[in-house]
């Protein structure tokens, strides 16, 4: 019985499922893997990080051809925030403003919120197999 | 809406400092450690490298 609860607590939940719902909202992965404090806390400052990047006049627009190399990297970047970013385009923050003083600081905030959601992806997977706590 | 560089450095710095901390390390005391030196990292490498760059012109 104890052996069964120690088992259950080390793998918290799906890994696949986990690594879905990280990728969908930001925190949503470890909130599933009961990880309640880091899940609010991702999800805060990603939402933030984003939120203010958009307000700056990020471009969001999706740039998919391989003849510019950095511009795809910066749109996979930005797409790896999963709904919030599909939702900021359908809500028309797609252009952003290329002359706004504030531009740069809006893509550097909105690829980063991104990136820094692949690690907290990793990180849930991590708490799922249970290599981390 | 932005006040300054400054201040986009610090929201910045705060952020991506309090992920890197819940990433990086386990408890609290440790956290906290790993955060503020993240963030004083970040703000202090940023000033430098400002500074570094500020004899060249644009």
């Amino acid at each position: 019985m104890a052996d069964s609860r120690i088992a259950t607590d080390a793998r918290p939940g799906n890994a696949v499922v986990a690594c879905i719902l990280a990728w969908l909202l930001p925190g949503l992965g470890h909130l599933y893997l009961r990880r309640n404090t880091k899940g609010l806390v991702f999800l805060a400052t990603l939402l933030t990080l984003f939120v203010l990047g958009v307000a700056w006049q990020a471009r969001l627009e999706p740039y998919l051809g391989l003849d510019d190399p950095l511009s795809f990297l910066r749109s996979i970047a930005q797409m790896a925030l999963g709904l919030p970013y599909f939702v900021a385009r359908t809500l028309g923050f797609e252009a952003g403003v290329v002359t706004a003083p504030t531009h740069e600081y809006g893509n550097t905030f909105t690829e980063v919120a991104g990136l820094l959601n692949i690690l907290v992806l990793l990180d849930a997977y991590d708490v799922a197999i249970g290599r981390k706590h | 809406m932005i006040a300054s560089h400054l201040l986009a450095l610090l929201i910045f710095s705060a952020l991506v400092s309090v992920v890197f901390a819940l990433l990086q390390r386990e408890g609290r005391r440790e956290r906290i450690r790993f955060g503020l030196m993240a963030f004083g990292a970040f703000v202090l490498s940023a000033l430098v490298v400002g500074w570094l760059m500020y004899p060249f012109p644009s």
